[in-house]
């Protein structure tokens, strides 16, 4: 009776193991899963709420050219709530499913360190949209990859804007949160390697001040003491646009350099008449329509800016063009397993990656580069009359 | 570098953010006069002042003022809504059920924010330029004595308000000793749905006036309402002069403090003054009329 029982389950067990190594291999036609990882309630709602919408439009657009050789994309978009264990708990959730060989998102930093340990205990690729950090990249993990433009080229992009201005000394007065923290190193790093004089500021502010003057009043004679050339604000969301306003507010008139994560229009309606002059490097979707004419990526731009002024009615920007990049990036791996779709073929087709131009620029990744994309990917922005405007050298 | 040279600029910052403590504070204040209920949806009036105005400006296309105006009545309706809703039906529960159920209501406030209004940040143009006044050496923005002045103001009104009218009087009265208020033919609970109208006034004006300077967003309420609150508990709980002067402490101590520490240590003085005034004196600089310090 005993070993007829653990005969059953046995048996049981056994064709269940049968069934999943049968569903490794999608059937022909069968759809290829994602799973879709992101903070689509809590601050950042309204920023996850554009990707969410350009992944659906261009799941649309490639399941109706006929999908990937026949094998319609499926997305399976859950909620994170900005919370380090639900985005931990969907990321388990999809690696259980066997038919998902790729986790979209998370969106923010904060997060991307659980989902990238889960991926890597579990071999599963995951794509996060946030740019890498230090701390992250030093862990070399295998099936992780990011989207945005990485801290390193950021830095390289802003030390070349230093050049090009012909600024020698600049003062840095960065977040304290690691991305800002980094940025602000690296633009040390490559800044005195070019000549410049890069002064960072002890004083530092967090995500959540609303308002900069006290720290600004400490900073301001130094900026006299040093005849500071440029004032680098190397911060991400509301406090650039603040710094900005604090700091005329107190008749400080140097010129303000920024991070990418100023060319966003809410930035602009923040800062208002402040932010006029504010240079930075950012990525090509700030301004489709200024990009070179024989830019190879100014169609695609311009292609998913009409479609999404189309259904969408708000244009594009540069979270859709990660989220469009993203997908895309998918589809061309997806394209290049030949129907032999598991979760290493995926991997190791992305990380093969070579030459594919997106709304980004041209993404190549390899073993020991996962970020993508590289500085000639970004282009100079200054803010006139409140609009993006490219700025050639 | 010697510290002491960012003291004047500091101190004209410090006084603009110890106004606007001071109007959060005054809001507190209000409901705990009438009803000794702790509104923790407090900050919530403010963020919703600075946000319904974008909406009628961005979304109904109103002009300013008037949009400023419907803001203000529309936060006002939200109050009474809020009395109505929450604090109502649960008049036979303790003080400490309506303060948990305040909480609630503020968490319900702030997402439905988020969802209507959505949650990327949301500036409003300064009310008379953005040309900083250049006073002996000290720069003050022209939105930071629209503050001022509206903090004295309401002040001015709320003190009239409670000592000079029958209503205010008897909205004190049925806080203070409800029996007795009872016994005189106070409808209590009307007192109580009038200041949470009141109190979401301040707050809706609050808002209107500080988004200018900063920017405001479906959770930028909890904060302020926080300092709000350290700011009355300081002054001394209870009286609308004690919220005014603690503010304006908060304000001031909070912003000079960083002449001598790092800036990144600004929000944890609050905290450090909340202790110390709690410490040696726990009915707060005015003093209270609801704590009764020999119990300490």
């Amino acid at each position: 009776m005993k070993l007829g029982k653990k005969c059953v389950v046995l048996a049981m067990c056994l064709s269940l193991l049968f069934l999943f190594s049968c569903s490794q291999k999608p059937k022909e036609g069968s759809p290829y899963t994602i799973g879709v990882n992101l903070e689509l309630t809590g601050p950042w709602a309204e920023v996850t709420k554009t990707v969410k919408q350009v992944l659906i439009m261009e799941v649309e657009k490639i399941n109706a050219m006929g999908g990937v050789d026949g094998h319609p994309l499926e997305l399976v978009i859950e909620d994170n709530g900005f919370d380090q264990g639900r985005a931990a708990a969907i990321m388990t959730k999809f690696t259980q499913n066997k038919k998902i060989p790729v986790v979209l998102g998370p969106w923010e930093d904060p997060l991307q360190g659980t989902t990238r340990a889960i991926a890597e205990r579990e071999g599963i690729t995951n794509i996060i949209f946030c740019p890498s950090n230090p701390m992250v990249r030093g862990l070399k993990q295998k099936w992780s990859f990011n989207i945005a433009q990485s801290d390193i080229i950021v830095s390289r992009k802003l030390a070349d804007l230093c050049l090009a201005r012909g600024y020698k000394t600049i003062l840095v007065f960065p977040g304290n949160w690691p991305l800002a923290l980094s940025l602000a190193d690296y633009f040390k790093q490559f800044g005195e390697e070019k000549g410049l004089k890069v002064i960072i500021a002890k004083e530092t502010h967090a995500p959540s001040d609303i308002d900069m003057t006290p720290q600004l009043i400490k900073l301001k004679p130094i900026i006299e003491k040093e005849k500071v050339d440029a004032f680098y604000a190397s911060t991400g969301g509301p406090p650039g646009p603040i710094i900005v306003k604090n700091m005329r507010a107190l008749g400080i008139k140097t010129p303000v350099i920024g991070t990418h994560a100023f060319g966003f229009g809410f930035v602009i309606a923040l800062g208002g008449a402040a932010m006029e002059g504010v240079e930075f490097g950012a990525g090509k979707p700030v301004v489709p329509y200024q990009l070179d004419e024989g830019d190879p990526v100014r169609p695609i731009v311009t292609d998913l800016d009409k479609r999404m002024k189309e259904r969408y009615g708000q244009g594009l920007d540069q979270i859709a063009g990660h989220a469009h990049d993203a997908i895309w990036l998918i589809y061309d791996a997806l394209k290049r397993c030949k129907g032999e779709v598991t979760r290493a073929a995926f991997r190791n087709a992305l990380e093969d990656t070579t030459e594919f131009v997106a709304c980004h620029g041209i993404y190549n990744y390899s073993p020991t580069d996962h970020d993508g994309l590289s500085k000639e990917d970004m282009v100079f922005i200054r803010i006139e009359d409140g609009k993006f405007k490219r700025l050639k050298f | 570098m010697n510290p002491w040279i960012h003291i004047p600029q500091l101190l004209a910052a410090g006084i603009t953010m110890g106004a606007i403590y001071a109007l959060v504070a005054l809001g507190f204040v209000i409901i705990v006069r009438a009803s000794q209920i702790l509104n923790f949806a407090q900050g919530e009036f403010v963020m919703l002042g600075g946000v319904v105005t974008f909406f009628f400006i961005t979304g109904a296309g109103l002009p300013y003022p008037l949009a400023a105006l419907a803001a203000v009545l529309a936060v006002i309706v939200i109050g009474f809504l809020l009395h109505l809703l929450v604090v109502y039906p649960l008049r036979k529960a303790s003080v400490l059920i309506l303060i948990m159920a305040t909480v609630g209501a503020s968490i319900v406030i702030s997402n439905t924010s988020a969802l209507l209004f959505g949650t990327l940040p949301k500036a409003l143009p300064p009310f008379s330029g953005d040309l900083p006044l250049e006073l002996g050496g000290i720069r003050i923005v022209p939105q930071n004595l629209w503050v001022l002045g509206a903090t004295f103001l309401l002040f001015f009104v709320l003190y009239f308000l409670s000592h000079r009218t029958l209503v205010g009087k008897a909205m004190e009265a049925s806080s203070t000793d409800p029996l007795g208020a009872d016994l005189s033919g106070i409808a209590r609970n009307f007192m109580v749905f009038l200041a949470f109208g009141v109190s979401a006034g301040v707050g809706a004006i609050a808002g209107v006036l500080v988004t200018p300077i900063f920017y405001t967003s479906y959770n930028a309420g909890t904060l302020l309402g926080l300092k709000g609150f350290i700011a009355a508990v300081v002054g001394g709980w209870g009286k609308n002069s004690g919220a005014v002067l603690g503010g304006f402490v908060l304000g001031v101590v909070e912003s000079t403090s960083i002449a001598f520490i790092p800036a990144g240590y600004k929000d944890a003085v609050a905290f450090v003054v909340l202790l110390l005034i709690l410490y040696f004196r726990p009915k707060g600089i005015l003093g209270s009329p609801y704590i009764d310090s020999r119990r300490w």
